[in-house]
């Protein structure tokens, strides 16, 4: 699958089915966002059990404000409705698949 | 049946994808494994003003997409792949990676380097939380705030100086009781009104819950110590080369940087270093691609031999 882009409402619809949901909450001034969008995208297309999902920050600020969002790029997991982990400027594709197995399984 | 690349280029910065772009051109089968995306160091620039052709400037990030969309359109592939270890010894060398081992008749060697850390505990939950590496990436999030730059080289006044018009307050920490900047920043610096020095002091602790609040200092005379509340601090005391993966099979110099001269030669036949990760005098984009050309062209004398 491709990443998603999220608005506040389409991003709680989903929290509220319960979905697995990786969020990359990003900003196009910021240099380190693009840098990890090429691995994030990739990592997308190869496993489709999780949703991937990319919520601008300079577009959705109330749900950055709602995530506590203070540094970006920061990635969140939402299971179940929740937040369960998230991680701030992961330096590698590596880096955020062991993220994703970490707080799925 | 195991494929084997003629070249293997391991880090996708501007030395790797050039070598890409003339070992494709010249015919060779070209894979280059980096662990994030194109560009290397130069891809958290925001304007790249040295690098001849672009009389406006460019930003490194898409500096690094277009060298790599370059060398893809000669046929080299790109694989996110982190290299975990390596085989370098034989005459088919092993890349073993997070994607799986790929195998080259050559490698090049483009990992580049990375900010010098300081060693501390909790160094690492800090940073991105209050301490940082790059001041032109995340010095705007301190807009009126108190900053503490620690080093005191060209890159540390320099950062010091972008902060000054960012931050309300910026102190430099340096372990010395001079800079060793050179003499252009010095004026500058003076004229800052809002930089202030804490000469002779080295950081031993990084302090604050959950996120940076503060430093301990010591000083390095009379061994006193005392403790700064700042909301962020900026690591700047040089950088380091990422050549621990390399470390077992290539002479490295004592500062850890792979001993190679201009022809980029290592002291393993058919293996290359580029760009910043190896010995040189001058670290630019432009020293990088210079390498990256002569590697390919080392490569490919050296599969025509063996």
């Amino acid at each position: 699958m491709a990443t998603v882009n999220l608005n506040n409402n389409q991003f709680q619809t989903l929290l509220a089915e319960g979905k697995t949901i990786l969020v990359d909450f990003w900003a196009p001034w910021c240099g380190y966002c693009r840098r990890i969008a090429p691995a994030y995208e990739k990592l997308a297309q190869e496993r489709d059990d999780i949703i991937f999902a990319k919520v601008n920050i300079d577009e959705e600020p109330l749900l950055a404000n709602d995530a506590n969002i203070e540094v970006i790029p920061t990635l969140v997991l939402y299971k179940e409705g929740k937040a369960v982990d998230f991680v701030i400027a992961p330096n590698s594709k590596l880096a955020i698949e062991k993220f994703i197995e970490q707080g799925v399984n | 049946m195991k494929r084997i690349y003629d070249l293997l280029v391991i880090g996708g910065g501007p030395g790797g994808y050039t070598a890409a772009l003339y070992a494709a051109r010249a015919g060779l089968s070209v894979a280059v494994l980096e662990k994030l995306s194109a560009g290397g160091q130069m891809a958290l620039t925001d304007t790249v003003d040295n690098y001849p052709g672009f009389p406006e400037g460019i930003d490194g990030f898409s500096l690094g997409e277009n060298m790599q969309l370059q060398a893809e359109r000669f046929g080299a592939v790109t694989e996110l792949a982190e290299v975990l270890d390596m085989d370098l010894s034989g005459k088919e060398k092993a890349v073993h990676t997070s994607e799986g081992t790929f195998w080259g008749k050559t490698v090049v060697i483009s990992t580049g380097a990375s900010p010098r850390k300081l060693g501390l505990p909790n160094e690492e939950f800090y940073t991105g939380k209050g301490l940082h590496y790059c001041a032109a990436c995340d010095g705007m999030r301190y807009k009126g705030k108190t900053v503490a730059v620690l080093g005191g080289g060209d890159s540390a006044v320099a950062d010091a100086l972008a902060l000054a018009r960012i931050a309300e307050k910026v102190i430099i920490v340096h372990r010395r009781d001079t800079l060793r900047a050179t003499k252009v920043y010095h004026q500058t610096l003076e004229e800052a009104s809002n930089v202030t020095f804490l000469w002779n002091s080295e950081v031993t602790e990084l302090l604050g819950q959950g996120k940076l609040s503060g430093i301990k200092l010591k000083h390095v005379q009379t061994g006193e110590e005392t403790e700064l509340s700042v909301d962020g601090v900026f690591v700047s005391i040089g950088r380091e080369p990422s050549s621990g993966l390399v470390k077992n099979y290539l002479e490295l110099d004592e500062r850890g940087y792979i001993v190679a001269g201009e022809n980029t030669a290592t002291s393993l036949p058919g293996v290359y270093a580029v760009g910043d990760v190896r010995t040189k005098k001058l670290r630019q984009i432009v020293t990088a691609v210079a390498d990256g050309a002569y590697a390919a062209y080392a490569a490919e004398e050296y599969i025509a031999q063996v």
